[in-house]
Formats: C-alpha cells, sequence, structure tokens
C-alpha cells in the first residue's frame, strides 16, 4: 500500500461518468488529466465538476471528492 | 487539508485575483474564476462585435436561438451588451425542425430563457415550411440528414427573421465550429465555401449574419453557462452521428489538446486565403431562384433543388 492511499484509507472518490454511470475509485489524489486520461475522455470534449464546483482540468481530486464528467454535446 | 476541501496550498488560483479558478485557457494560459470568466467572455464577444462592426444603431437583431449551449450564451450575452448599443433590439427565433425526443425538450427550454430574459421570442417549424418534420423527410435517407436539417433551418430562419424585421441575424457559432468548418471545407475541396467571407454577408439580397462568439471556445461557452447554472443538460442530436463533422469535431479537440492554438491556426490560414483570393473567379455570381425568386447561385435555390428530390 502506497503512501497516499494510507493517508486516506477509508474514502472512495465517487466519479460520475457522461452517461451517468458511476465509478467508484480510492481517494488517492490524482490531478482530473489524469483521471480523464485513464477514462479515455479527451478534457477538451467535457467540463468536470468537483463537489458541485466547476474546477480547471489541471485541478486534484482526492478523498471522497465527487467529480461529476458532462460532455459538451455539440451544436445549439 | 480534509480531503474534499477546496483546493490545497499552492494550487492554482485565478490569474486575476484570488479566488479559485474554474477554468483554464489558453493563448494566453491562465486560469480564470467564475466571475472572471463571465468578464472575459463578455468582453472578447463585444471586442469582436466592435472590431468587425456588427452591429450597427437601429439594427434589429434576430437571435437563431436553439435553447442549447451556444445560442443560450449569445443570447444571454447579448441582452447584457445590448444597454451600451444606441436603439437595437433583439428578437430570438427557434426553429422545430421536428425531431422526436430532442427537439421537445430544447424548445422547453428556450422558451424559459427568454421568458426570464425578457425577450421577444418566434418558433417557427419545418411542417410550415414544406409540411413534414425533418424524421418524416429523413426517412431512408438519414446519412444526408445535416445537410437538408442545414438547408432547411436556413431558410426557416431568414424567413422568419425577415417577418420580424430584423436587420441581422445572429448565429451561436464559435471558435471550434469555425475550425471544424475550416477543415471540413478542405476535405471536400470546397473552395468557394472556404472563403465565403467570414463576417456580415453584404449582399442586398440577405439579412447579413453575424456571429458574435466566433472567437470564443466552445468548452469556455459550457464553462460560461455552467457557473451561472445555466448549462442546458439536453441530449446531442441523434443525427449528428451520421456526420463528418462529428469526426472531425473529434480530430481537432484532440489536436487543440496536444497543440494549443491549433484551431485558432486554421482560421487564421483560412483568413489569410480568404484576404488574397479573388471571390468572383471561383464563385457563381448571385442570381435568382427559378422557383422561388430567392437569391442563389445556380438556376433553382437550395431550398427548390431539395423540395424537388423529396417530391414536394
Ligand atoms: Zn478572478
Ligand atoms: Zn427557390
Amino acid at each position: 500500500m502506497n503512501g497516499h492511499a494510507q493517508l486516506f484509507p477509508t474514502h472512495t472518490m465517487k466519479i460520475i461518468l457522461p452517461d451517468a454511470t458511476i465509478q467508484e475509485v480510492p481517494g488517492d489524489p490524482a490531478s482530473l488529466l489524469v483521471i480523464l486520461d485513464r477514462l479515455g475522455i479527451n478534457p477538451a470534449e467535457v467540463i468536470v465538476s468537483r463537489n458541485g464546483k466547476l474546477v480547471p482540468e489541471d485541478a486534484v481530486a482526492r478523498g471522497d471528492d465527487e467529480i461529476r464528467i458532462i460532455r459538451i454535446a455539440h451544436g445549439g | 487539508m480534509k480531503p474534499g476541501e477546496d483546493a490545497p496550498a499552492g494550487a492554482e488560483r485565478c490569474s486575476l485575483c484570488g479566488e479559485l479558478p474554474v477554468i483554464r485557457m489558453s493563448g494566453p494560459d491562465r486560469h480564470l474564476c467564475a466571475a472572471h470568466l463571465i468578464a472575459d467572455l463578455e468582453e472578447r464577444a463585444a471586442r469582436t462585435i466592435r472590431e468587425r462592426e456588427l452591429v450597427r444603431p437601429h439594427d434589429r437583431i434576430a437571435v437563431a436561438f436553439s435553447g442549447g449551449k451556444d445560442s443560450t450564451a449569445l443570447l444571454i450575452i447579448l441582452s447584457r451588451l445590448l444597454p451600451a448599443w444606441d436603439d437595437v433590439s433583439l428578437v430570438a427565433i427557434t426553429v422545430d425542425e421536428g425531431i422526436a425526443g430532442y427537439r421537445d425538450d430544447t424548445i422547453r427550454a428556450a422558451e424559459a430563457v427568454t421568458k426570464k430574459l425578457d425577450i421577444d421570442h418566434v418558433c417557427v417549424s419545418f411542417t410550415d415550411l414544406v409540411g413534414d418534420d425533418l424524421d418524416t423527410l429523413l426517412v431512408g435517407r438519414e446519412t444526408q440528414a445535416c445537410s437538408v436539417c442545414g438547408i432547411l433551418r436556413r431558410k426557416a430562419l431568414s424567413q422568419a427573421a425577415h417577418n420580424a424585421g430584423a436587420t441581422k441575424i445572429a448565429t451561436g457559432h464559435n471558435l471550434d465550429d469555425e475550425a471544424q468548418s475550416v477543415l471540413m471545407n478542405t476535405l471536400r475541396g470546397d473552395l468557394p465555401r472556404l472563403v465565403r467571407t467570414s463576417d456580415a454577408d453584404s449582399h442586398d439580397c440577405f439579412i447579413p449574419r453575424i456571429k458574435p462568439l466566433a472567437d470564443i471556445a466552445e468548452k469556455e461557452i459550457a464553462a460560461y453557462l455552467f457557473v451561472q447554472d445555466l448549462f442546458p443538460f439536453l441530449p446531442e442530436c441523434p443525427y449528428t452521428r451520421h456526420a463528418l463533422r462529428a469526426e472531425v469535431r473529434s480530430m481537432l479537440s484532440s489536436l487543440e489538446q496536444k497543440h494549443p492554438g491549433t484551431m485558432r491556426n486554421l482560421i487564421r490560414s483560412k483568413r489569410t486565403i480568404e484576404k488574397q483570393v479573388d471571390r468572383s473567379a471561383i464563385s457563381e455570381p448571385l442570381r435568382c431562384c427559378l422557383q422561388c425568386g430567392d437569391p442563389c447561385s445556380g438556376e433553382f435555390c437550395q431550398v427548390c433543388m431539395l423540395r424537388k428530390s423529396l417530391g414536394k
């Protein structure tokens, strides 16, 4: 187990994907860019909120943050 | 620092104040908080309008307003800039193409916005224009959805704008749309369309079209609306997956991510070509449609040709 995981041993980060499915991952601190990359999502095509507040994609998520990824629909 | 709390010490802050940032922007690279993002976008739209002289005193601007994100942002920004202009008015125009499971929600969203902003609102439909909704027109020809829809929407919009006494038509095209169009026209080898002037079309027959958001990225527009609780959570048009634009869009946004400035560079190339090119040498001169009399480049306008091919 690495140091980060020990810092927040009981925390689970909740990631709400654009299709409304939910992924729960260990709460180790991670840049949203890394999280999006792991999910295969291009940061230019989404906006991301952390605990309900919009954040830039280089923000860090950790602990029991709730991350919501919103796809920007074309057109309008 | 407890988990779930705001940014840790040393994390990025708004480049203009100490607040937490909501967006990272390029060209120049900066982080902005919600208040500065809103101010930045409205100022850039105002600058585009000023520098390209898109709005004149006594204009009545018909805003092509679908209720989607771009046109919602456009309508809000124009309504906020309005008090600074001399005797300018707005009218929102919504075209109901008749796309089941998609358009109904966006029209309701559109009506809520114009009501809140207290702006005149006109709705027109494809059924009014050609007697059928888009879903019916497209049976067996789904791959042509965007071109059929585009031709009819353009017509419905200019008709409604004309009836509303408009002197300009404003559309919500953003930087991403503009860059996509440059690449698509290039990929199709469509030089006349590539160099069709970006600013207000000066031909007398048409109501000039303006694109006040042409310098603003799609993602910036989405963020602008989200931080004001105005982001429309609406489905994507079900026909877009058939379109070349969807492929170009995804390709360009990957390139932009890896090489910031790609989209602006593409548009800059187009502008340079536009200035050099003798437009009359590559485009057909404007004539009047033999069927309906509307200005067009061939014998018949696109709407009349489409009507004929649909057996209407
Ligand atoms: Zn700020
Ligand atoms: Zn015609």
